[in-house]
């Protein structure tokens, strides 16, 4: 029944037509962002008209050019205003074009999220630009790109191990700092153990279900901190790192469910005073 | 709803099987170099070097060991090109046809060569875990060689194992008898050493690199585990997966040892210390630089690795 979205099926039309023409084209330096033969099918399917403007004042993606590994390159997303009531970011999308699945991620956030930003661990089937675009409350759309080389040789964005059964789920909240600050904002680092299974597997042929994490949800004291619709893209035992502003001692509350409908659930106690979980 | 959006597109794509352009006939190389380091035991020492079109993916050491009855290949090379030249050298040592083609661990620059190599009687022998890898890497490494090497890529292809090892296994190449053993995951998941009996000699795969920067793909602790069990067994001769020795076994171990020891306790340190990915990317291990080739190139991705298996600690 999902494959009667006719946007999906367009956006496969041109991406078999993309993938077949260019396949041997070598990219040695880094192309321009604006000429990529990828983005306009992406970019009408995702966004329509809608005019995206230059993000250079409103968001930036952070990451390794020559990306280290496939299989996990760390990318940050790091809104560049104060998320207040009257003017915030409300959602980033994370776009690797390249990615046969080019939508990683969609984040939403809160004027309570103190700051709009977003580090994860995203999978590089090719060299490919990533791109971040924030839409604003106001419906605004911002965006700014990056050119990114994974890695050769034996570099490959499959998993290595399988992750026993039981272990599945399993998640831990991490801090850089040993202590929090009430009113002040700080990053706090989900991670999920997860085998994040991609459909660019050979062994899925489309009959099978490809178990993924498919959205996080991050409350503190009940209020929305971050949350995301997200796909396999996303590096396996995914990993999300965000603000968030505690007034008082509350509660960190994680809700992950993946595409086999399971849904894992983590809580932390945090409060000033007390020191925070780190490595 | 973007999410599920991107999901169905994914599906639609998976269908989608990348195909190599055709047409162009694979390079015809002369026969590869050999050396016979034990009696029957032929190494040919591939170049510690990334892939390149001057080199063709021949990047490991790859070779064959000729019994009574028939000829065992050990590892193919990184194209087409590659085995096709190993061919060749065998066909200059022996008249025995080829029976078994033993793959090490599916990395490009090890099992690319094997479609030269294949054929009605070859048995192809693998580690288990081979076939995972297959499928979640295949299309992949296929494509990036493509991209990699274009044309001279041709003929160059993913071979599936006809039997598998999961522990151990014994086989006879006529008055030879070569002991496959499977690894828990240490430079892969898929790890496979063979031991020629007679001579005592040992074909490590990747779990020896020489000079070559060691790689991590499976496990770092694994890797670790797995070097103390080699170190302890009796080996007269060894063949490493890159790079060249004249240390006496057990003692060529220790510099990959120490360089896995190394990455392991400043990871850890930085774990502990809060550093992210990156920061520990950017600082664990650079003390190594000096001892190892092609360090850039594999460095950082192997912090990546431990980083992402310590973190669960």
């Amino acid at each position: 029944m999902l494959w009667k979205s006719t946007g999906a099926r367009l956006l496969m039309a041109a991406f078999l037509v993309l993938v077949t023409g260019v396949s041997l084209a070598n990219e040695m330096a880094e192309p321009d962002p604006a000429k990529s033969q990828y983005w306009p099918t992406i970019r009408q399917m995702m966004f329509g008209d809608r005019e995206i403007l230059d993000g250079k004042d409103v968001i930036h993606v952070y990451l390794s050019t020559r990306a280290a590994d496939a299989a996990s390159v760390p990318v940050s997303i790091k809104g560049q205003i104060d998320q207040t009531p009257d003017h915030y970011i409300k959602n980033i999308y994370l776009i690797v074009e390249r990615n046969p699945s080019p939508a990683a991620g969609i984040f939403h956030f809160t004027p309570e999220s103190g700051r709009a930003q977003l580090e994860t661990r995203l999978r590089f089937e090719d060299y490919s630009f990533v791109r971040a675009i924030a839409e604003m409350n106001d419906g605004t759309l911002y965006m700014a790109s990056r050119w990114v080389k994974a890695a050769g040789g034996c570099s490959a964005p499959g998993g290595r191990f399988r992750i026993p059964e039981n272990l599945i789920g399993q998640m831990k909240f991490k801090f850089m700092d040993a202590m929090l600050e009430y009113g002040k904002p700080i990053l706090v680092q989900l991670m999920i153990r997860h085998p994040n299974e991609s459909a660019l597997a050979m062994d899925f042929d489309g009959d099978k279900v490809p178990r993924f994490v498919r959205s996080v949800k991050v409350t503190y004291d009940g209020k929305l901190v971050m949350s995301g619709e997200v796909d396999f893209s996303i590096s396996d035992n995914p990993s999300f790192r965000f603000f968030f502003r505690p007034e008082k001692e509350g509660v960190l509350d994680a809700v992950v469910e993946d595409t086999y409908d399971r849904v894992y659930h983590h809580r932390l106690t945090v409060s000033e005073g007390v020191p925070l979980p780190g490595g | 709803m973007l999410g599920t959006f991107g999901y169905l597109v994914s599906l639609a794509l998976a269908a989608f099987v990348w195909v190599a352009p055709a047409g162009a006939t694979p390079p015809d190389l002369d026969a590869l170099k050999v050396e016979e380091i034990a009696p029957g035991n032929y190494v040919h020492f591939g170049r510690i070097e990334p892939l390149s079109h001057a080199n063709l993916g021949d990047q490991a050491n790859i070779g064959f060991i000729v019994g009574d009855r028939c000829v065992a290949v050990i590892d193919t090379g990184g194209s087409y090109a590659v085995g096709a030249a190993l061919r060749k050298a065998i066909r200059q040592v022996t008249d025995k046809p080829v029976c078994y083609v033993i793959i090490t661990h599916f990395h490009p620059d090890h099992f690319f060569g094997a479609a030269a190599l294949v054929g009605p009687g070859v048995r192809i022998i693998t580690h288990t875990d081979y076939r995972r890898w297959i499928a979640e890497r295949g299309r992949f490494y296929l494509k990036a060689l493509h991209r990699d090497l274009g044309d001279l890529a041709e003929g160059s292809e993913v071979v599936e194992p006809t039997e598998v090892v999961s522990d151990r296994k014994t086989i006879d190449i006529g008055g030879r008898t070569l002991t496959l053993q499977a690894w828990p995951a240490a430079h892969t998941t898929n790890d496979l050493t063979v031991l020629d009996e007679r001579t005592g000699t040992l074909w490590l795969g990747d779990l020896l690199f020489v000079d070559h920067t060691p790689v991590i793909d499976g496990s770092v602790l694994g890797f670790l585990d797995v070097l103390g069990r080699l170190g302890e067994m009796r080996v007269a001769h060894y063949v490493p997966g890159h790079g060249r020795s004249e240390l006496p076994w057990p003692k060529v171990l220790e510099p990959e040892r120490d360089y896995l020891d190394v990455i392991v306790r400043e990871t850890r340190a930085a774990l502990k210390n809060r550093k992210t990915l990156e920061q520990a990317v950017d600082s664990v291990g650079l003390s190594q630089r000096a001892n190892w080739v092609n360090f850039d190139e594999f460095h950082r991705r192997n912090v990546t690795e431990a980083y992402t298996e310590l973190e669960w600690e």
